[in-house]
Order: structure tokens, then C-alpha cells, then sequence
């Protein structure tokens, strides 16, 4: 396969994969405006969701203050944020373009309806009323995506590539979701089991979409922070969990090496990270630091990055 | 003007049942009909991108419903012709870059090759594989009477289109499966595979496996950039962009996720100038660098030759006759259109006594840019194109202004007749010559107008070849 069609394919997944996050991350903003604003506190959650989509500095650079309907807007359609929902669904629509014949007309298809529905509801003024409905036809195109991928696509090494996209994606956000936050998740005695803990907790869990899982796989007890790390970072039943998008990784880079008879450095490394998370437990993640830990999780994603680009993407031989 | 539908009042035979159809068909029926069309044709992303200053957005190219049809006689009369040219260009490409019989011979005027610009003084002596330069000629056909057809243009370089052509199909199938079950219609979706096959029969001489065929595009922003995509999927061949494709050791090599690939055969969309930053224009950002010394060391065969497009010169075209007479010493079987070449004295006094009624054309335009249709011409239209042919008589040439046949299209409620013509693609191998039987009919849209080119404002058609 041409190095410049895995390497679309790759950045098309992780885009279809970012706005999907947004849209998620959209969705407990929504929830915030629906509790009453009793504390000060909350109001803090707007930057949070605007640091964990990583455009807090964009966003205050076109905007002085924070607000709800600003942040939405901005999150979703504003042409001055180049990770907007609708910024993202044109990347991956372009990349797409780019190797139209590396996909079934399918998936072209679901990801090009995608790309001309935006503007339907990219309304020219916008109304924070929509919003739930956008969301869901946001995720509900991400679903029929993967799945048309899932159904249609051969089983080669371009739905490795599109696979790695999709969790290199997911664990990076989730990290990052993690490490804005990472100060709620520490025990500390003035916070603990306080009404504003539990509220901040579920944010957290919401904010990837681990709330209900969570409840499932914990049963209804207490919600606390060693389960939350374990769940977000360790578990291998929560599908946004860190370790869950590691082991998919690991999973697509082994059958690469396998289709291509030959192993490298980035499967290597991959492995490791994926053995180290075996080995880990919640208590000490806490122990060496959990910002520290998710900022080397972070740094070794990125290198095993450039591993992979050197690899497959620059097309040179070795 | 001749009616391609009706004879006076009465339908063809060929068009007597699609008359039928069209005539019940419901206006309710036809609006939603159209309107699926055109999301079909969105949703696959069947657009074309147009060049101006202001936008180069991507547009949906018009579709009309209403069939054009050939009958097997019509269709034998332009396969016998466009095939007889298309051999004919081929052996004048190889003459004029090698032994340039034809110019020693005086059927040609010496000037008319050497001093044209699109004449490739690079491809002197170069050896072509299999001596094919050109193996896809789009041949822009027009009819205006009931006796013949006549070829308006070549196209020898990279002619576009042809997905249009099975695209249309395709959504005419889908939509009115009925006449197709109804009408013996020739399939067109053979192209891609006819195309690979003619590629694959012009390996270059160091080619020892297999050939490897890929498509050169330059780029999604390109005008028939869908067109590439849909070639090489349908081909199953690798679409490449210049950055992928590297040359080492005069050998061309394209960037894959297993390292370096060794390419044979280059489909390239991109124009002669584009191709090699070192040998050709070194601006080119889309090219390969040594490119062209691959080619010429016997590594990678170009398609088309650089070189090919004097071929479809507008001043050449003036001689497709003696051309054909030299190289095959057979007649034309399809006649061409009086041609009055403003580098010529005697022509350039007569073109501007005469400019409302002539069409002017640029010698290297193409895509319908830089024409002057003479009679619908604003007086001052007129006085900018005398003094243009007066400045650079060589850059003009002028045809009579001719009445296009017609086929209605569906407009409102009814059935109006507009210009069309025909661009059938003959493929040129190594011992091969297919022809799928079909083309592409663009139309005009707007009422009496003779301009048919997508990029100013022409739409298409399906075009059905009838078995029988």
C-alpha cells in the first residue's frame, strides 16, 4: 500500500475519532447547564472542557469571556477553531478524498454525507437549543461510520491503519481528559466524599462516556478515585479506558508486522507501554504521580508515533 | 439544424419508445427522479472543480435524463473513423519524432511542427515503448445533418470524461432499471478493465515482472480529480501524487508501507510541463524529478508520450487528411471541419472579413477558455478578437459556425431540444485497439447555445449504443 494512503487513513480515523470526542465532551457541558449553579465551582468545568479539547488559548484569543453559548458554538462550527466538531469532519473528509480508492464506496459515502449534512446545522446563528439534537446526529454518524467500516472494508493492512487512527486517538484524549482533572482524582482530606467530589467525578466519568459502564462494572457503590484510575486507565472492559485502546494497538501493529513479515520498533515499544499497563495497579499510578505518569504515557504515545511514521509512512527502505 | 430525435413530427425509430417513456412519465415522478440523481451523484462525489479566481469549489455536473442514442450503423460509421485516427496520430507522433518522413515528403509545412510550441524537442530520438505515444484519444465528434459525422477535435494528451460516461450509466440504471430491461443497450462498464489491458501491453523495455500500472494525478483540487480516483479504483491500481513516486538510479520507485516499489507504467493526468521539475518546468511542485531520464533509460513508460499533444494542435488538425493518407494510405472515413489557420495570409484577410460568422479558437486552448462564437458575439466582443488575430494571427484559427444536431432535455414539463456532441475514448495498445461502445454526450444547457464544455456551463448525458 502506498505510504501517503496508511497515513491518510490513519489521520481520517483519528479525525472521525476527535469529533466523536468533542461531541462527548459537548455532552457534559450540556449536563452542567442543567445543575443548578450553586457552587462557584462549576463554573470551572467550562475551562476544563475547553482544556481538555486542548483550545483553551484559541478559544480566549476570539472570545473575552467564557460562556456557555460561546463555547458551544465555538466547539462545534466557529471557523476561527481549527478542532471544531466541523473542522474535523472536513480533515477526515479531506484525507479521505485523498485515498477515495482505499475505501468502499460505502464509507466513502457515509463520511461524504456527513461532510454536506454539517452545514445543515451549522445554522448562521446559533441556537444552544439544538444542541442535544447535534450531538446525536454527530455520534449517531460516527457510529454508522465505523460500523460501515466494520461491515464493508476488507480485513487488510489499510483497516490496520484505520484502526490505529481511531485508537491512537482515543487514548490520547482520554489522557488528556484525565490529566486536566487529575488534582480531583487525588485523595485529599478536604475533598473527599463532599458533595462537590461525587459531581466531579461524574463529570469525569460522563465526559468519556464511562458513567453507566462504570456503574455496571463497579456495581452501585461508592464511586471513588482508585476505581475511577483503574477503570479510565487500567481496565480492559471500559472500550474508552487507555489500556483497552493499547491493546487494540498492540492488536493492529501485530498483524501489520505479521502482513508485512517484518517487525519494528514501533510494535516493540507498543508492547512495552501495553506490558507496563499489565503490571500497573490504580494504587501506584497514584504512588509515582498520576499527572506525572499520564505526561510519560502521553511523551511514549508520541514517540511510538514517530516510530510508526518512520515505518510505514515515509516509504523509504530500511 | 438536424434533430438527432425527430423527423419532422415523428419520433426516430431508434428514439420511438424512449419518447413513449418520456412523454408518461409524471412530472411529479420526473422532479423526484432528478433530485435523486443529483444526490447520487453528490453523495459519491461524481463533481468537477472550476478554475476562476473567485472559487474553486466543487460543482455537481448537470445531468439530463433524456437518453442520446446511437444506432449500431451510426455507431460502426464513428468506430471505423475514430480508431482509423487515432492509428494515424500515433504514426505521426512516431514520424515527426524520429525520421520526419512526412515533413520531407511536403505534406506538412516544416514550420507548422518545429516552430510549434507543443512540439517536445526533448522527445527527439527517444524511444518509445512499443512506439504507441498516445493510447487514449478522446475524439470530440459532431453531426449536423443526417448523412455523417464529422471529428471536431483530437484529444491526444490526458482527455477526461470518461467516468462520466459510466458514471451516468450507472444512475440511469439505477433509477429506470425499466428500459434497460426494455431497450438492447451496449455496457460501457468494460472501460477500466479495456484501459488496464492497453496500459499493460506498454511495458517498458526493463520490465521484467508483471507491470506495475499506477495513475498520476496531480492532486484532489484538480478538475477531473474524481475521474482519476474512480480509474484507479476501477482498475485496481495505486493513485499517486508526485511526492509518492521517487527516482533513484533512473529507476522510479513509488513510497509504500513496505519500503520502495519499483513502478513501470505511469497513467499520468498531469500536463507534459508538470511532469519532471528537471527536465520540464522547475516550478513543478506535483512532478517527479528524473522522471523523464527514467523514462528515457528504459525503465517507466510514460502514457501519454511527452510530446503527444501537437498532435491535437488546432493547426495540425487542418491536416488530419494528409495525415491519414501518408501514414495508413486509406481515405479518412470521418471528415473533419473546414479550418481557416490565421497564420496563413490569405485565411487571416478572410477570417476578419467574415468573424460574425466563424468560430475562433485559440491553437492550444482547450475546455471552450479564449473562444469566440462569432454571430452571438457583442460588437465589441468582435473588435477585441480582430485585433487579437491581427497581433498574433499564429495563436488563431477559425472554423464556420455549425449547427450542432440536437436532443431534447427535460425542461419544466416539457421536452426542448439543445446542441450536443459526442466524445468517444479509443484505446491504442500494443497490437490492441478496443473502443467501448458509448462516449460521452454533453449538451448544451441554455437554448441555442453551441457551447457544450462542462466548464462553461454544458451538462451530460447518458449515451446508449444499441446492439442491434
Amino acid at each position: 500500500m502506498l505510504s501517503r494512503t496508511a497515513e491518510n487513513l490513519y489521520w481520517t480515523a483519528r479525525y472521525i475519532e476527535r469529533a466523536d470526542s468533542i461531541a462527548r465532551l459537548l455532552e457534559v457541558a450540556y449536563r452542567i447547564h442543567l445543575i443548578p449553579n450553586t457552587s462557584e465551582g462549576y463554573l470551572n468545568e467550562w475551562e476544563s472542557i475547553l482544556s481538555a479539547a486542548g483550545i483553551k488559548e484559541s478559544y480566549l484569543n476570539n472570545y473575552k469571556e467564557i460562556s456557555k453559548n460561546k463555547i458551544e458554538y465555538f466547539l462545534l462550527f466557529d471557523p476561527n477553531n481549527s478542532s471544531s466538531v466541523k473542522a474535523c469532519i472536513e480533515s477526515a473528509r479531506n484525507n479521505l478524498k485523498m485515498v477515495r480508492t482505499a475505501v468502499t464506496l460505502e464509507v466513502w459515502n457515509t463520511v461524504n454525507t456527513w461532510y454536506h449534512e454539517i452545514d445543515k446545522y451549522d445554522t448562521e446563528k446559533y441556537d444552544t437549543k439544538n444542541l442535544p439534537m447535534t450531538l446525536d446526529w454527530i455520534k449517531k454518524q460516527v457510529n454508522l461510520i465505523k460500523g460501515t467500516i466494520n461491515n464493508t472494508q476488507l480485513i487488510n493492512d489499510g483497516f490496520d491503519f484505520i484502526y490505529l487512527g481511531i485508537f491512537y486517538e482515543r487514548a490520547d484524549f482520554t489522557a488528556r481528559i484525565i490529566d486536566v482533572k487529575y488534582y480531583i482524582l487525588l485523595p485529599s482530606s478536604s475533598y473527599v466524599g463532599t458533595q462537590v467530589d461525587n459531581f466531579q467525578w461524574s463529570i469525569m466519568l460522563r465526559s468519556v462516556s464511562a458513567y453507566r459502564g462504570f456503574k455496571w462494572a463497579y456495581g452501585n457503590s461508592q464511586i471513588d478515585y482508585t476505581k475511577i484510575i483503574d477503570f479510565l486507565i487500567l481496565s480492559e472492559l471500559c472500550p474508552r479506558s487507555i489500556f483497552y485502546a493499547l491493546d487494540k494497538i498492540q492488536h493492529h501493529l501485530g498483524r501489520l508486522t505479521k502482513f508485512y513479515k517484518s517487525d519494528n520498533k514501533a510494535h516493540r515499544n507498543i508492547k512495552a507501554i501495553h506490558k507496563g499497563l499489565i503490571d500497573s495497579s490504580a494504587d501506584e499510578i497514584i504512588e509515582f504521580g498520576l499527572h506525572e505518569f499520564l505526561t510519560k504515557f502521553i511523551d511514549d504515545m508520541s514517540t511510538t508515533y514517530s516510530d510508526l511514521e518512520e515505518v510505514y509512512f515515509l516509504g523509504i527502505d530500511k | 439544424m438536424y434533430n438527432e430525435v425527430f423527423d419532422k413530427k415523428t419520433p426516430r425509430k431508434a428514439y420511438q419508445d424512449i419518447i413513449t417513456w418520456a412523454n408518461s412519465l409524471p412530472y411529479n415522478t420526473l422532479i423526484k427522479k432528478k433530485a435523486e440523481a443529483e444526490n447520487l451523484f453528490k453523495k459519491i462525489g461524481i463533481t468537477f472543480s472550476v478554475y476562476n479566481n473567485f472559487d474553486s469549489s466543487e460543482r455537481l455536473i448537470p445531468f439530463d435524463m433524456f437518453p442520446r442514442i446511437i444506432t449500431k450503423l451510426e455507431w460502426l460509421e464513428i468506430q471505423d473513423g475514430v480508431t482509423q485516427r487515432a492509428l494515424a496520430i500515433n504514426a505521426f507522433l512516431r514520424d515527426i519524432y524520429n525520421k520526419c518522413e512526412i515533413v520531407k515528403a511536403k505534406k506538412i509545412p516544416a514550420d507548422l511542427i518545429y516552430m510549434n510550441p507543443a512540439y517536445e524537442i526533448k522527445m527527439v530520438g527517444v524511444k518509445v515503448p512499443h512506439n504507441i505515444y498516445s493510447p487514449i484519444i478522446g475524439t470530440d465528434i459532431i453531426r449536423t445533418d443526417i448523412k455523417s459525422f464529422k471529428v471536431l477535435e483530437d484529444n491526444c494528451r490526458t482527455p477526461s470524461g470518461v467516468s462520466y460516461m459510466i458514471e451516468n450509466r450507472e444512475i440511469m440504471m439505477r433509477m429506470f432499471p425499466e428500459l434497460f430491461e426494455k431497450n438492447n443497450i451496449e455496457p460501457v462498464e468494460n472501460y477500466s478493465s479495456y484501459l488496464n489491458d492497453t496500459l499493460k501491453s506498454l511495458a517498458p523495455k526493463k520490465c521484467d515482472n508483471d507491470p506495475k500500472i499506477v495513475i498520476l494525478t496531480p492532486g484532489p483540487l484538480n478538475s477531473a480529480y474524481y475521474e482519476h480516483s474512480y480509474l484507479a479504483d476501477t482498475m485496481g491500481v495505486e493513485l499517486v501524487q508526485g511526492s509518492d513516486l521517487i527516482v533513484e538510479k533512473n529507476i522510479t520507485y513509488m513510497r509504500t508501507t513496505q519500503g520502495m516499489q519499483k513502478v513501470d507504467i505511469i497513467y499520468r493526468r498531469i500536463d507534459d510541463d508538470f511532469i519532471d521539475p528537471i527536465s520540464f518546468n522547475e516550478n513543478s511542485v506535483i512532478g517527479v524529478p528524473g522522471l523523464f531520464h527514467s523514462y528515457k533509460s528504459g525503465y517507466v513508460n510514460i502514457c501519454s508520450a511527452p510530446g503527444s499533444g501537437i498532435a491535437d494542435d488546432k493547426a495540425i488538425y487542418a491536416y488530419m487528411p494528409e495525415i491519414i493518407r501518408f501514414y495508413l494510405g486509406e481515405e479518412p472515413k470521418l471528415s473533419g471541419i473546414k479550418t481557416w489557420r490565421c497564420s496563413k495570409t490569405a485565411d487571416k484577410n478572410y477570417v476578419l472579413n467574415h468573424l460574425d460568422k466563424l468560430v475562433v479558437k485559440e491553437v492550444h486552448g482547450s475546455g471552450g477558455y479564449g473562444m469566440l462564437i462569432g454571430n452571438s458575439a457583442s460588437k465589441s466582443k468582435l473588435n477585441v478578437f480582430k485585433k487579437k488575430i491581427s497581433n498574433n494571427p499564429n495563436n488563431y484559427i477559425a472554423q464556420p459556425i455549425l449547427d450542432l444536431s440536437s436532443v431534447p432535455i427535460f425542461k419544466n414539463k416539457s421536452l426542448s431540444p439543445r446542441h450536443v456532441d459526442l466524445r468517444p475514448f479509443t484505446l491504442i495498445g500494443n497490437r490492441k485497439r478496443k473502443l467501448v461502445p458509448g462516449g460521452l454526450t454533453r449538451v448544451a444547457l441554455k437554448e441555442g447555445s453551441l457551447v457544450v464544455n462542462s466548464s462553461q456551463g454544458g451538462g451530460v448525458k447518458d449515451t446508449w449504443v444499441l446492439k442491434n
